[in-house]
């Protein structure tokens, strides 16, 4: 399987009459792309915004990232989700690098939702904050979850793809700046300097736990809920066959831009036939009840060994519950004889103090830790808000409440707010992008 | 100018050695012994006003009451931080230096900052409460283990950033929090350098260390519930409605014990949940969901166990360190061999 990356670095957006690509500026046709985002009918209202780094911009409820990007030989990005199936990860895909669609509700927010400040000290906490922004700003006619904690988002989330595809379509005739190559031979036909390495398997933990469909990561549109572990190539994540869902706290949450960029994978590829040999990827999944959980780490340890891997990585995207889920996946492979290495974030509560995952195990001796989701975030005021401030404290986000005996309310009158990292946009990025670590104090 | 005092205890107060470890507590202003050392490492910025000196035994034998004149002592005294010790490897001066410590934190919300040697059992008993720096085995360390607890202090009225507890020094107080590596380092870089190393069998270092598993087997079957005495104990707060305990609401440190002998449930209003933890409504409306005892008079009628126990175990779980929670467990479970309790129900919330 072979993945052409052709990059096109945005160095600026703006609005303009065609939508089109030039010397590192991207024009939007702002009418046009809200043609593409009214297509569906549940888009009441909508709205586009430019937003790049050093703005006095907060942006919140947000929902979803999404990179730009089209296929040269024809297909949706999202294969199974924005159109027909087919197979990713082969052929050529182009992609304007440095810039996100964002999409952020318009008035309501939920659970799952986060906050970006694209300035200033809040800056720091969200990957989101360093790019130039395409921000779609919506709201929906699905008034039967318009004051629900949880939301599929389905409308805006769907906006959100139909937009980067439709932004990432005017670089589709272009020569791009930049193609990267992503392949690996087949596991049993590599040379003997590769399967000299020590050999590696990348398992991810996506977002699955909700038996309710609607709400979880899609694997070529379907419902990781509904799956049990499998075998996928790397090249299918970098290239549109998983989609975020719209469930867990959002710095745990992995973004769609996450998955099509996953630093993880990118780097397992730079190291592949230098320190080790890549494998691929367990595409494992997180649930709810424990006879669940302990068949994904059977499936996940069997497939380790049948593929003989000398290690592994676990990632898992959430805290809490899954902690569970991430914790009997690195035992059953310890056990199985594969060295494995957690990736994740923490919540170690008010003080500091709490167990920081929800299990523990001495097999799981070797952790990189991400953040806390608990950690408490106090930022001023912001001159221009897009969405909605009271939504952080009104609409049940992770991060934020509505009153707090000792704290006060999340979202003050001047317009400060003082919240959970557990409402930072994707904050956590558990991915490999995160500069966080956790220390003892 | 920012203000100390320091706590030592009658040797190095120059009051004398094992024959003087009764006196009583004194404060006296001014340098006295190491605090003499310890205002020249603070410089002229800081101002070491009091230095409070008690005898060993008489702190380990009277401590609510040597705290309690102690903090009398402090109360009309004006201060930004508070220094005890150096301990070294003496255990009843760590364990001092620990207790006034923790108090002095608690009632003053003051940084509280000491020193000791690893094997002082006051760094066990109070690394999780106060700033204990690591120190030398004896008074030979003195200017070295005052000189890092002042370099601290400064630090922190200086409103310096303060960096982790192996960064500074002291024993982890069992605080973890998000930093940002300086230079940064993404986690995809570490995880495949760990990664690398863990496979070559070279050391690595975890970021989230797994703490040691204290796992208690489960207990046999009872081998006749009919004739059991069975207690209830939870950790779920519900006490009588004056808490005549005084159990604290998180991070408890006491647990009570009240009978309910005569009763056959729990009634609001007579009692409730003084637990901080969760939404208390449900609990006060009917302390029977936390603490059964309307089922268990019940079994205890159908002849399903023998009875229920004269009385139930009370405290509160949240925020509660797990040393806490394992003395006081053990403190219960004396009360319930005594009493021939042979199964317990223990309710968490």
């Amino acid at each position: 399987m072979k993945l052409e990356l052709g990059n096109f670095y945005v160095k600026d957006i703006v609005f303009g009459d065609e939508t089109s690509y030039s010397n590192g500026v991207l024009t939007v046709n702002k009418e046009e792309a809200l043609d593409v985002v009214k297509e569906d009918e549940h888009i009441t209202e909508a709205d586009l915004f430019i937003v790049k780094p050093g703005h006095n911009v907060r942006l919140v409820p947000v929902k979803e990232a999404i990179e730009p990007r089209t296929r040269v030989e024809g297909g949706p990005v999202f294969p199974g989700v924005t159109g027909d199936l087919m197979q990713s990860g082969n052929g050529r895909t182009l992609a304007l690098k440095d810039c996100s669609v964002l999409v952020v509700g318009k008035h309501w927010g939920g659970f799952q939702d986060g906050l970006i400040d694209m300035s200033g000290e809040g800056a720091k906490y969200t990957y989101y904050s360093q790019l130039k922004n395409i921000v779609l700003v919506a709201d929906t006619d699905e008034e039967f979850e318009k004051r629900e904690q949880q939301k599929k988002n389905r409308a805006l989330r769907w906006a959100g793809m139909r937009l980067a595809e439709y932004i990432g379509s005017c670089v589709k005739d272009l020569e791009p700046e930049k193609v990267e190559t992503f392949e690996l031979e087949p596991v049993t036909k590599r040379s003997k300097e590769e399967n000299d390495l020590p050999s590696v398997v990348l398992v991810l933990q996506p977002q699955s736990q909700m038996e309710e469909l609607g709400y979880n990561d899609l694997i070529y549109g379907w419902d990781t809920n509904r799956m049990l572990p499998t075998f996928m190539h790397p090249n299918e994540v970098l290239d549109g066959a998983i989609i975020s869902g719209s469930f867990m706290p959002c710095s745990s949450k992995w973004a769609t831009y996450d998955f099509q960029n996953f630093p993880v994978i990118r780097k397992l590829y730079e190291e592949h036939g230098k320190t080790l040999n890549f494998l691929g990827i367990i595409m494992s999944n997180l649930n709810v009840a424990l006879e669940q959980k302990e068949r994904a780490a059977l499936f996940v340890a069997q497939m380790a060994k049948s593929l003989g891997a000398d290690s592994a990585i676990v990632a898992e995207e959430g805290y809490g519950n899954p902690d569970a889920d991430f914790i009997a996946c690195i035992a059953a492979l310890e056990d199985a004889g594969v060295k494995t290495i957690g990736l994740t974030n923490e919540c170690t509560g008010r003080d500091g103090k709490s167990q920081p995952l929800v299990t523990l195990d001495p097999k799981a001796d070797a952790i990189v830790s991400c953040g806390d989701v608990s950690q408490l975030i106090e930022l001023p005021p912001m001159e221009t808000v897009l969405g909605e401030l009271e939504s952080l404290g009104r609409d049940g986000l992770s991060g934020g409440w509505e009153g707090d005996e000792i704290l006060g309310p999340s979202v003050r009158e001047d317009g400060s707010i003082i919240m959970e990292n557990n409402s930072m946009f994707c904050g956590d990025q558990v991915v490999g992008w995160s500069p966080k670590t956790m220390k003892e104090f | 100018m920012k203000k100390a005092i320091l706590y030592i205890n009658q040797f190095f107060g120059q009051i004398g050695g094992e024959e003087k470890a009764d006196i009583a507590p004194e404060i006296r202003e001014g340098l006295v012994g190491p605090a003499m050392e310890l205002q020249k490492r603070l410089g002229e910025d800081v101002e070491v006003t009091h230095t409070v000196i008690c005898g060993d035994n008489y702190m380990g034998s009277n401590t609510d009451g040597a705290i309690e004149t102690i903090l009398g002592y402090l109360e009309d005294k004006d201060f930004d931080i508070f220094f005890a010790g150096p301990a070294f490897r003496a255990g009843r001066y760590g364990s001092a230096c620990g207790h006034i410590g923790k108090a002095v934190k608690e009632k003053f919300d003051v940084p509280v900052i000491s020193s000791m040697n690893e094997e002082n059992p006051g760094v066990e008993m109070f690394h999780e409460h106060i700033y204990i720096f690591k120190g030398g085995a004896s008074a030979a360390a003195m200017r070295k283990d005052i000189k890092k607890m002042a370099n601290f202090g400064k630090k922190i009225l200086n409103g310096e950033v303060l960096l982790s507890a192996e960064e500074e020094g002291y024993y982890g107080r069992g605080i973890r929090r998000q930093v940002w590596l300086e230079p940064p380092v993404t986690a995809a870089d570490r995880v495949i350098d760990m990664l690398l190393k863990k496979v070559r069998g070279e050391k690595f270092q975890t970021e989230l260390p797994i703490p040691e598993q204290d796992m208690v087997p489960i207990a046999e079957p009872i081998k006749d519930l009919s004739k059991a005495n069975i207690a209830i104990v939870t950790s779920g707060g519900i006490v009588p409605v004056d808490n005549p305990d005084r159990i604290q609401s998180a991070s408890a440190t006491r647990w009570g014990k009240y009978n309910i002998s005569g009763l056959d449930r729990l009634e609001s209003g007579v009692y409730k949940t003084i637990h901080a933890g969760f939404d208390p409504a449900a609990a006060n409306a009917d302390p029977n969901v936390i603490v059964p005892l309307d089922v268990m008079r019940a079994y205890e009628k159908e002849g399903k166990i023998g009875k229920v126990h004269d009385y139930f175990y009370s405290t509160v779980g949240t925020g509660t360190t797990q040393g806490e929670a394992a003395r006081m467990g053990k403190e219960i479970v004396e009360h319930l061999k005594e009493t021939n309790v042979d199964g317990v129900i223990l309710v968490s919330t």
